[in-house]
């Protein structure tokens, strides 16, 4: 476990890293959000959570793995290439005109499972994936990643009613919870602070983790086949985590780091990965 | 009526049929009921889902069906499987161009005293913009019997209006409607565009425009999205003054539609729009009286036709 768990520390430093280094060349970007599910994104494709095969994308058994907020594409696209989705080199294009990666995902991109942009709708489409995988008796899981603000939309709330009434216990909803929209950070008693709560309530299992600790992220995804109700995994995250100075809050949803500021980072992660 | 049909049932039991032979087809009723859906119901559970009151949600989990291989029908009213759930429909169906067809009960003012909520009078404006929409407005209990097995041999997004309430036939079994518009009658004088339900009251104003030496043609228009441009711009040569005729708003929908055709093609031609009034409907009174107070009944529409004819 625990060489498991220095390899993905090591893997998602490597993401940040990338992730950092482009959002720094471009000037343009959302580190935020990207770098609080960073971790979350890293145990599901490098931690054995999920089944697929990078070189035939649409490999039917697969796991679905679907994103709601859509910002958070860089680190995919790291993860994606890392693992021979498709080529490194396609990435060159990012941020320049004509690119075939945007800066939200497409189904066009090998990996990418449906075209985000719009929050709110990928419980709805997990839930008929997980659906029709029952009605197929076929044993792929669906798992669906939304963040805490994307929570706020009502669409969120009519997908995790229909879930638990058909019993879509080959679902899975990983709520990056990390407490801060565009313009607010958000406190405790509001919508955010009783998420875990409010799935169990609509009939969802319901678990709350530290989203920045393998040991608990991968610990969430295990014995998994003794639920037969979809299940909530409320991941608490940092916003802007693995840099002191970007971990606070709304401030860096899509603000970039002066040239000064990303050495800084890019310094702390060096040190982290000494020590 | 002798022979009138409902829609609905026109439409479901060609349904049906389809999902006999068809495993993949897929059923979802935002908790909207037909007499015709019993059978389907009890003889497919497992494929008919009720998605209950939460038409968003169904637009997306049959997006996610449909990803999974799934032929989707989803079926509500149709105001609430259009526009409540616009953007579910834009982003989840169309922008990956997926096999899901939506059915709205409730085209025009089907639902007359149930107010602007229930009225389906500006939906065409909005559907005909999504890029990969196609939209059909069955005329009769023929084509909205047709139209399901044109949406189930679809590959992409389809709309369907349908009309509540029983019509008699007025096309025949064998007809092939794959141009997407029929020349029902041709007319030396002018010839009248319609679409829906309205065909039949387009064909009465023929009649009545005999009595004042009027000779209109009728073309029936059940394929609003795509059109087939050549082959229709090819029916209306000869003609130099048309009226299109609808029970939509006046904004974005038959008449519009022909507008565009004309000024696009430069062709040179009088148009005439009779459409509802940009308004929302607060009137409440039966479907036939409702037309007579937005203009669109048949004896109001002659009075109309003859005044701009004579100009």
């Amino acid at each position: 476990m625990q060489e498991k768990v220095q390899m993905l520390k090591k893997k998602a430093r490597w993401v940040r890293t990338k992730v950092l280094n482009t959002i720094a060349r471009l000037r343009k970007g959302h580190l935020g959000g990207t770098l609080s599910c960073t971790d979350l994104l890293v145990a599901l494709y490098y931690g054995k959570i999920m089944r697929f095969d990078a070189a035939n994308p649409n490999w039917s058994e697969r796991d679905r793995f679907l994103i709601g907020k859509g910002h958070a594409h860089l680190a995919l696209y790291y993860i994606w290439t890392d693992l021979g989705f498709f080529d490194v080199r396609k990435l060159e294009e990012y941020g320049t005109d004509g690119s075939s990666l945007g800066f939200q995902l497409d189904r066009n991109i090998p990996g990418s499972e449906y075209n985000t942009g719009s929050l709110g709708h990928v419980i709805g489409i997990g839930a008929g994936m997980a659906l029709a995988a029952k009605m197929d008796r076929k044993a792929y899981k669906t798992i669906v990643l939304v963040g805490d603000g994307e929570c706020d939309e009502g669409s969120i709330w009519e997908a995790v009613m229909f879930a638990s009434r058909y019993r879509l216990n080959n679902l899975m909803t990983i709520v990056d919870r990390n407490q801060a929209t565009v313009i607010e950070n958000r406190v405790e008693d509001d919508g955010s602070g009783r998420l875990e709560e409010k799935f169990k309530m609509c009939g969802w299992e319901s678990i709350t983790i530290n989203g920045h600790s393998f040991e608990q992220i991968l610990s969430a995804f295990t014995g998994l086949e003794k639920f037969n109700r979809p299940l909530a995994i409320i991941a608490d995250t940092v916003k802007g985590k693995g840099a002191s100075f970007l971990e606070q809050g709304a401030k860096w949803h899509h603000l970039v780091p002066s040239a000064e500021e990303f050495d800084r980072v890019i310094r702390e992660f060096e040190l982290e990965a000494e020590t | 009526m002798k022979n009138a049909i409902d829609f609905r049932n026109a439409f479901f039991d060609n349904l049906y049929d389809i999902a006999i032979k068809n495993k993949e087809v897929v059923f979802i009723t935002s908790d909207m009921p037909a007499e015709s859906l019993v059978k389907y119901n009890k003889d497919f559970p497992d494929r008919f889902i009720n998605s209950r009151v939460a038409e968003q949600n169904t637009v997306s989990v049959a997006a996610g069906l449909a990803l999974s291989g799934k032929k989707v029908f989803i079926y509500g009213m149709l105001p609430f499987v259009t526009m409540r759930c616009y953007e579910q429909i834009k982003v989840d169906i169309c922008s990956m161009n997926l096999p899901v067809t939506l059915i709205g009960l409730g085209a025009g003012l089907s639902f007359d005293v149930d107010g602007p909520t229930a009225h389906g009078v500006i939906d065409i404006a909005i559907m005909r913009s999504l890029p990969e929409m196609t939209i059909l407005n069955p005329s009769d209990p023929i084509t909205a019997s047709a139209f399901a097995e044109t949406a189930y041999s679809s590959c992409t997004p389809t709309y369907i209006r349908l009309h509540k309430g029983r019509t008699p036939s007025i096309y025949d079994n064998a007809t092939d409607f794959s141009d997407g518009f029929s020349i029902l009658k041709n007319g030396d004088d002018l010839c009248i565009i319609t679409t829906g339900v309205m065909l039949h009251t387009a064909l009465r104003i023929r009649d009545e425009l005999k009595r004042y030496s009027l000779d209109a043609g009728v073309i029936d228009l059940y394929q609003l999205k795509p059109i087939k441009e050549d082959l229709f711009l090819k029916a209306l040569t000869n003609h130099k003054k048309i009226v299109t005729i609808e029970e939509h708003s006046l904004i974005g929908g038959l008449g519009s539609i022909i507008s565009e055709i004309i000024t696009d093609n430069q062709r040179p031609i009088s148009l005439k729009r009779i459409a509802l009034k940009d308004e929302q409907c607060f009137h409440y009174g039966k479907r036939e009286w409702l037309r007579e107070v937005y203009k669109v009944d048949a004896d109001s529409i002659v009075k109309q036709i003859i005044a701009w004819e004579k100009k």
